[in-house]
């Protein structure tokens, strides 16, 4: 199966059909073209890094890779046939299976069972489960990626990394319907993970490469870089090229994502200015108790950006919740600019002030089939009212001014947000909050989970915009760097308390490892 | 991406993206189930389209369409009301026995009072965190119970027929009062609707109800009122049914839980919540209406009814709903 491994890099040995072929491939939306004739190859027994912003199409390409959307044109070869595929069973007979990003186990059933789940094969006799046989089956799968999880463990105990493995164990098992090495494709596998677990997806993906090839789709670049040998770069439903990992850098893969020099100043900039340390602070939290947090004392000033990091568990998005008044409380004072805020319920915080982005877009921070439109005013309706009257017009007007200040690509206001890329529906989830113009205090929860480079420096840059005109802000952040980047202040939670407070004025600013300490 | 946020306009052009033709096709097709359902009977029986026929049959529709509009409301948020029917009987026992004491009055205390029995169902489902489903079918059987109670079991007569009797009446010589009635109520709801930002909280609740809360949607007083809107519709649909038997009876309406709810799935409004309308349900309650009186006018033997009534159930909903407003079908 490995045979060629060495000799691939020889030009004079004509090369083997590539794995997966995909020429000038073509889907239209409504509105959107999503790929416009992107071209891609993946060779056998190599990890091929797929980058692109959000909205560049790599959603769409991975989806007709697996049988899920029809392209309106262009051909999809594997090991040098063309094919027509039609369902994820379809791609599965040709090899080609996908480990989506958002997981697809079933929580209340064992590792096993999710393993051979839909490929049972002698898993299953006249209909009958042969819980033996299975755990067989399920127990070689766990054992070619070298993986050490109890195959009757059910799924929900799982840590989010080891369901990652199961997953993975899984989409292997279309090796059962071919004779070729299959091609597995990992989208936005890390997105989740904590980084030691990162290493271990790495090691597992290098370990896939010896018997399959890899198409590896991360935001991180420089993950992108440090695991695959190649990488493919998409950008507005186009392939716009492709480098070797060995001598590209991240700034060159961000170069050819965006068409242009991206900077990051916004993400290590402080503050234009530092809150007035004797001012009274915006927002007062004193000795705030739930469920998962006790006694947390927390300021924000206006126009500053205080960063809540933690391990996972150290109750930091329930606080988060509790200020939203999205979770119960038992004991605690909150106070914004000196009225006591009421904590009983979401549509007393909103009357408040105060905004929250959800980390879970799909399905808490945005309503998918509901236009941008309505979206956008879903939470402000006085901001498209007159009286207790829809003014249409009104908000028209208000939603494509929001529309074209935050760069929003949608073909139109009516369409339905679910049809956004992610960067697109974060923007109008986070309008949701501005459109009004009385926002006081931003919770926001991993507001860039999920988002490609271009999205997130916009987000980014949304904040510090926010801050600058003196909103009060507290993030959550999707990593420590992004932690220290965005916030003037960072507080360090574990174990449901804030134990630490750590300044981070721009030129000041701590190390991960400063924070890494506090937190364990 | 090294622009400002706030300052930039769109790299892209924003092209301005109409429905298709398509997605306008869909949202017609509760109408276009009718026409077409209008013109097999009429090919099947040509004596069929007559006028007397078709007032008949809108007449006979007018208690429907009013139960299964309140009760679409409640389906929008992503709810489900099995206790019109028994509310509704329980209504027209009610109307009965208050008439002699309130007279003209009584109409507008029936609502009043249907109308708070389903507030009452709707804050035990917010409340209690109950499910829609259970709490509705335990108001079902209560309403049944109460209703076989204070009617000792049986018809009660409408001796006083002045306050009903305006229901009766043709606008126009034509067109049934209870009709009118019933249209007026559909275009006010919906206007109300349409108006004011309930729209948008009532889909945001029934597509998502942890994304509308945590929007700041009063998703908790939307159920209520959604309830309570279900509530009063049953409560009218009552003294229509009064004006139409002169009569209240226990069991009056028991029979329309089952037209009701195919009314409201027949129109494509999503069982699941989020998409649909009062519209649809008003065209999904004709063509239900059509199929219980127009089956056996052109002559389909009673034993084949219900199976042409269930297969052609099933076929308009194949056929109205818009399956790309709905993400899960269950």
């Amino acid at each position: 199966m490995t045979t060629n491994l060495q000799t691939q890099p020889d030009p004079r040995v004509p090369a083997p059909a590539p794995a997966l072929e995909v020429r000038s491939l073509v889907k239209h939306y409504p509105g959107v073209k999503a790929l416009d004739g992107v071209d891609l190859v993946v060779r056998q027994h190599e990890v091929l890094g797929l980058a692109g912003e959000n909205g560049a199409g790599k959603s769409t390409l991975l989806k007709a890779l697996v049988g899920l959307v029809r392209p309106d044109g262009g051909e999809i070869w594997v090991r040098g046939e063309k094919v027509r595929l039609r369902s994820v069973v379809d791609a599965a007979d040709h090899g080609i299976g996908m480990v989506f990003q958002e997981q697809s186990l079933v929580p209340n059933l064992t590792a096993a069972e999710n393993i051979v789940l839909g490929s049972e094969g002698p898993g299953v006799r006249r209909g009958i489960y042969r819980w033996s046989t299975m755990r067989r089956l399920a127990q070689e799968q766990l054992d070619k990626i070298g993986s050490h999880i109890d195959p009757l463990a059910r799924t929900d105990t799982l840590t989010f990394a080891d369901r990652q493995m199961v997953e993975i164990a899984k989409v292997l098992r279309i090796e059962e319907r071919t004779s070729h090495p299959p091609v597995i494709i990992l989208d936005e596998p890390t997105s989740v993970l904590e980084s030691k677990e990162i290493e271990t997806l790495f090691t597992q993906v290098r370990r896939l490469r010896e018997f399959a090839s890899v198409v590896f789709v991360s935001h991180r670049l420089d993950e992108v870089l440090d695991v695959c040998d190649r990488v493919a770069v998409l950008r507005g439903g186009r392939s716009v090229g492709e480098v070797p990992a060995a001598d590209a850098a991240p700034a060159d893969l961000h170069r050819m994502m965006i068409g242009s020099t991206g900077s990051d100043d916004h993400y290590h900039g402080g503050a234009g200015e530092r809150p007035d340390e004797a001012s009274r602070p915006r927002l007062v939290v004193r000795g705030l108790s739930g469920k998962s947090f006790r006694d947390v004392d927390l300021d924000v000033h206006a126009g500053e950006i205080v960063g809540i990091v933690g391990v996972h568990g150290s109750g930091r998005e329930d606080v988060c919740r509790a200020l939203f008044g999205a979770e119960p409380t038992t004991a605690g004072e909150v106070v914004l600019d000196g009225e006591k805020l009421d904590l009983s319920g979401t549509r007393a915080a909103c009357a408040a002030g105060v905004g929250y982005v959800p980390a879970e877009r799909k399905t808490e921070g945005m309503v998918g089939p509901m236009s941008v439109a309505d979206n956008m005013t879903l939470t402000k309706q006085q901001s498209r009212c007159t009286g207790p009257l829809v003014r249409p017009r009104k908000q028209a007007t208000l939603v494509d001014r929001w529309i074209e200040r935050l760069s929003i690509r949608t073909p139109h206001r009516g369409t339905a947000i679910q049809s956004l890329s992610g960067g697109n529906q974060q923007k109008v989830v986070l309008a949701r909050w501005l459109v009004a113009g009385d926002v006081r205090l931003l919770l926001l929860d991993h507001p860039t989970r999920g988002l490609d480079v271009g999205a997130r420096s916009e987000v980014y840059r949304l904040m510090r915009e926010l801050a600058d005109s003196g909103v009060a802000t507290v993030l959550l952040a999707d990593s420590l760097e992004e932690a220290i980047g965005m916030s003037d202040r960072i507080i360090v939670m574990s174990d449901g308390r804030a134990t630490t407070q750590v300044a981070a004025p721009a030129g000041g600013k701590p190390t991960p490892l400063d924070l890494v300490k506090e937190m364990v | 991406m090294s622009a400002p946020v706030l300052t930039t306009p769109a790299p892209d052009a924003v092209v301005p993206g109409r429905p298709t033709v398509g997605q306008r096709l869909t949202s017609f097709m509760p109408v276009i189930a009718l026409v077409v359902l209008l013109a097999a009977l009429t090919v099947a029986d040509p004596g069929f389209l007559t006028l007397s026929s078709l007032t008949a049959a809108v007449r006979t529709s007018a208690p429907l369409v009013v139960l299964a509009a309140g009760a679409t409301l409640v389906v929008l948020c992503g709810g489900i009301d099995l206790s019109i029917a028994a509310l509704c009987s329980l209504a027209t026992v009610f109307f009965a026995l208050w008439l002699p004491d309130l007279g003209g009055l009584t109409t507008f205390a029936i609502i009043a009072a249907t109308g708070a029995i389903g507030a009452l169902q709707g804050v035990a489902h917010v409340l209690f965190r109950i499910p829609s489903f259970i709490v509705t079918l335990g108001g079902m059987s209560i309403f049944s119970a109460i209703a076989l109670v204070i009617s000792d079991a049986g018809p009660v007569r409408v001796v006083d027929r002045d306050a009903t009797n305006w229901l009766t009446l043709y606008v126009g010589g034509v067109v049934p009062m209870a009709f009118v009635v019933a249209l007026v109520l559909v275009a006010a709801v919906s206007l109300v609707l349409r108006l004011t930002p309930l729209e948008s909280w009532i889909r945001a609740t029934g597509y998502s109800e942890s994304a509308a809360r945590l929007a700041g949607a009063p998703v908790d007083r939307v159920k209520i009122a959604a309830f309570t809107v279900s509530g009063a519709c049953a409560g009218l649909a009552a003294v229509m049914l009064v004006s139409r038997n002169f009569s209240g009876s226990p069991t009056m309406a028991d029979n329309l839980l089952l037209p009701a709810v195919a009314a409201i799935v027949v129109g494509g409004t999503a069982i699941t919540g989020g998409h649909g309308s009062l519209w649809r349900s008003l065209a999904g309650a004709l063509v239900v209406t059509l199929l219980r009186v127009g089956l056996p006018i052109v002559g389909v033997p009673s034993a084949y009814e219900q199976i042409l009534y269930g297969a052609i159930i099933v076929a308009a909903v194949a056929l109205t709903l818009d399956r790309s407003k709905v993400l899960i079908i269950k």
